[in-house]
């Protein structure tokens, strides 16, 4: 979805360039209209901004602001056990961040911890345990 | 997806701390040798981050599993160079290295003595004692270890690990009550663990078994089992673990309700009723074939389970299934 | 409606170059070099022996079972109940049994505690010389003008706050004297020492008034506090617990609950 998104976002921008590009034209002839005036000594004539656009303003942002909300990722859960759901379920895949790496601060199930026990970690089993499959998958 | 050395790696398989261990190279290289350890030579050296040293320290202990010994020797040095020698975990991790290096039982021994020392000059040093404790079961002398822990956590009641590690113990020799009690210690620690649930409950279960059906404390293991896999299914959606231990527990409960149950009134644990009971299993059955199907398909968003996991619970599911027909024909 | 007529001072620009640069200069490195000496004057924090380690975490645990009952059944709560308040009310967890019921120590007169006094003195003496030593400098060279107008408009309270050694009455409170400059650094260089020394820097004073506010957790060990009152309180809130249990009825919830 994220070309829609991007879609989106693009035109709003452009549509407020054009309203900038607008705004300053519309100062630039009034600048120029007043200097006129003056030169012809008629009534000085101070318009504000035309409303078309301040509306176009508004809607560009709004437009944008729509097409940076659609594209981000969906939020993270919240409730404790949804969220637990999905670090059991889904993995890493459900932690990514945008730029599809998985989120520096994931650490899988934070109570892991508990059941493997790195303090008490028997280094020598694990050596053991290695060597053995490394000597099992040479074989195959 | 290669594991990162960002995790600690004591549950990794083989080929995973293997691809672990042969990043150390690189990594070695890529960052630099020293890191001062004075803030003033902080303002000049490289930045460091947090990172690198939980990086070194995972490193250590892959390169140390995969016999890497000197990979592991490096790691340990910057280490020790940013922290000091008598920083206690450099001196669990040198024990560590020590341990892995030893050939023989003698060296092993001195090591040992090594740590008595160390905790002679301090006996507030965990990582040391937890070494130490660790080094005695490696060494068959579970009894030692134990006292060994039960002292630890005698002064420090709040070290989670060691009480889990005191309740596999108690396991291992078959002591379910004591096991049960060190878990619960857990649970008060961490309290929405939900693997930790799930552990009790197996324990439960475990304790059940063991000591016979129709005894009382038979029923009561039953009932705090059943509950405490309801509870971390409660804690966490499609606990692949928590179902499959519910399952197992009411298929047993619904195996043995011919049998009149007596209940004991003494303010423990009850059993719910049988269609509870029924409608458990059902729930359990459902659950774990859906875990069981989107998982063999590969289904988006249900790629964390662990392959050895969902092939018991298929297993599980499948000798129901075989039983249920039996009964049918 | 009248309007004020716009004051105009026409002022000096190199006084931008030589007054509110090297002002805002020199705050930064000082706060920087506070940093570090803050780093390397702070003292390892001191080991506890075993038998405070024990005392302090039995209470701790003692404060958990009260915190997380409720994931226990109503018999394993209940043994842990009686095992802990009948220990506290012994006294077994003591560092030291035989000084039960006496007085605490004055906190003055014992040397651990006096440790920690002088740590916070240190720490006061790092921010209090320095300040001192740029404010008179500050007074000494560059007082006595001013130096700069804020861009937006003030009212007439902050005339002695930023006209500080100006003693001009109608002076518009916008125009701003260097000392105010000075005050303004102290207060405006957090976030710029938070991206130079990271957040949890020494620097920052205004963390260390705010922790001087709040007693922070340390405080529950502090000296002068008796471990066997705390105990006993303890034993007190562990017997007055009306224990329910999350697995009273979890079966129920979940069917409830999860829907396949």
């Amino acid at each position: 979805m994220t070309w829609i998104s991007k879609a989106i976002t693009l035109f709003g921008a452009v549509l407020l360039g054009h309203a900038c590009y607008s705004a300053q034209e519309h100062s630039a002839l009034q600048s120029f209209k007043a200097a006129t005036a003056t030169l012809t000594s008629s009534s000085l004539a101070v318009a504000s901004l035309p409303v078309d656009i301040a509306i176009e303003t508004v809607i560009a942002i709004i437009v944008i602001l729509f097409g940076l909300v659609l594209g981000t990722r969906p939020l993270r859960p919240i409730q404790w056990r949804v969220w637990a759901g999905k670090i059991e379920r889904e993995g890493e895949e459900g932690f990514m961040d945008n730029d599809g790496e998985v989120n520096k601060d994931f650490v899988g199930n934070p109570f892991k911890f508990l059941e493997t026990r790195p303090g008490f970690v028997d280094i020598r089993k694990q050596r053991k345990e290695f060597a053995s499959w490394v000597k099992t998958s040479s074989a195959q | 997806m290669a594991p990162s050395l960002l995790h600690p790696p004591s549950q990794l398989s083989p080929a995973a701390a293997l691809e672990l261990s042969q990043q150390a190279p690189a990594l070695l290289q890529s960052s630099p040798s020293t890191v001062s350890s004075s803030p003033l030579g902080a303002i000049f050296s490289a930045s460091e981050s947090p990172e690198l040293w939980i990086k070194y320290e995972n490193l250590l202990l892959s390169c140390l599993r995969t016999g890497d010994d000197l990979a592991a020797q490096q790691c340990l040095e910057r280490l020790a160079a940013r922290f000091g020698e008598d920083n206690e975990r450099i001196m669990a991790f040198r024990g560590l290295v020590k341990e892995a290096d030893a050939q023989h039982p003698g060296k092993l021994e001195a090591v040992l003595k090594d740590y008595e020392e160390i905790l002679k000059e301090n006996d507030t040093n965990i990582p040391i004692t937890k070494r130490r404790v660790a080094l005695l079961r490696s060494m068959g002398r579970v009894s030692e270890a134990v006292s060994a822990l039960v002292q630890l956590l005698d002064f420090s009641p709040t070290d989670a690990e060691g009480w889990s590690e005191l309740a596999d113990l108690y396991l291992s020799q078959g002591m379910y009550p004591q096991a049960i009690y060190a878990l619960e210690e857990v649970v008060i620690l961490a309290p929405n663990a939900w693997n930790i649930h799930a552990r009790l409950g197996e324990m439960q279960y475990m304790a059940a078994t063991a000591s016979g059906a129709g005894g009382s404390s038979y029923q009561k293991h039953m009932a705090e089992s059943l509950k405490r896999f309801s509870r971390s299914i409660e804690l966490c959606d499609d606990y692949l673990r928590g179902y499959y231990g519910l399952k197992l527990v009411t298929a047993r409960l619904l195996k043995e309700s011919g049998k009149p149950a007596k209940q004991n009134d003494e303010g423990g644990l009850r059993l719910p009723d049988t269609s509870t009971i029924e409608r458990l299993n059902e729930l359990a059955t459902a659950k774990l074939s859906e875990i069981v199907r989107h998982s063999t398909a590969g289904d988006r968003g249900w790629r964390g389970y662990d392959e050895v996991e969902v092939a018991a619970a298929r297993e599980l599911l499948s000798e129901d299934a075989s039983a249920a027909s039996r009964i049918e024909r | 409606m009248a309007q004020v007529p716009v004051q105009t001072i026409h002022r000096d620009p190199q006084l931008f170059y030589w007054i509110l640069l090297p002002i805002t200069a020199v705050m930064i490195l000082t706060g920087v070099l506070r940093h570090y000496a803050t780093v390397l004057m702070a003292s390892a924090p001191k080991k506890l022996d075993q038998k405070t380690t024990r005392e302090q975490r039995a209470l701790l645990r003692g404060i958990n079972v009260r915190g997380n009952f409720h994931t226990l059944a109503k018999p394993s709560f209940d043994v842990r109940r009686d095992a802990l308040t009948t220990a506290y009310e012994s006294g077994a967890y003591l560092k030291s049994p035989e000084n039960r019921g006496q007085a605490p120590p004055n906190p003055l007169s014992d040397p651990s505690s006096m440790e920690g006094m002088m740590g916070m003195m240190k720490n006061q003496m790092a921010m209090i010389i320095p300040n001192t030593l740029i404010m008179s400098w500050i007074n000494a060279f560059f007082s006595g003008y001013v130096i700069m107008k804020l861009p937006f408009p003030l009212t007439i309270k902050f005339k002695s706050m930023l006209q500080a050694g100006v003693a001009t009455k109608d002076m518009d409170p916008r125009w701003m004297s260097s000392i105010s400059w000075y005050f303004l650094c102290i207060f405006g260089l957090q976030s710029v020492f938070n991206f130079l020394l990271g957040s949890d820097n020494a620097a920052s004073q205004m963390a260390q008034q705010m922790g001087g506010m709040a007693p922070n957790a340390g405080q529950m060990f502090g000296p002068g506090v008796d471990p066997d009152k705390q105990f006993l309180a303890e034993a007190e809130n562990l017997a007055v617990i009306e224990h329910y249990s999350v697995l009273d009825g979890v079966e129920q919830r979940l069917l409830e609950g999860i829907k396949v």
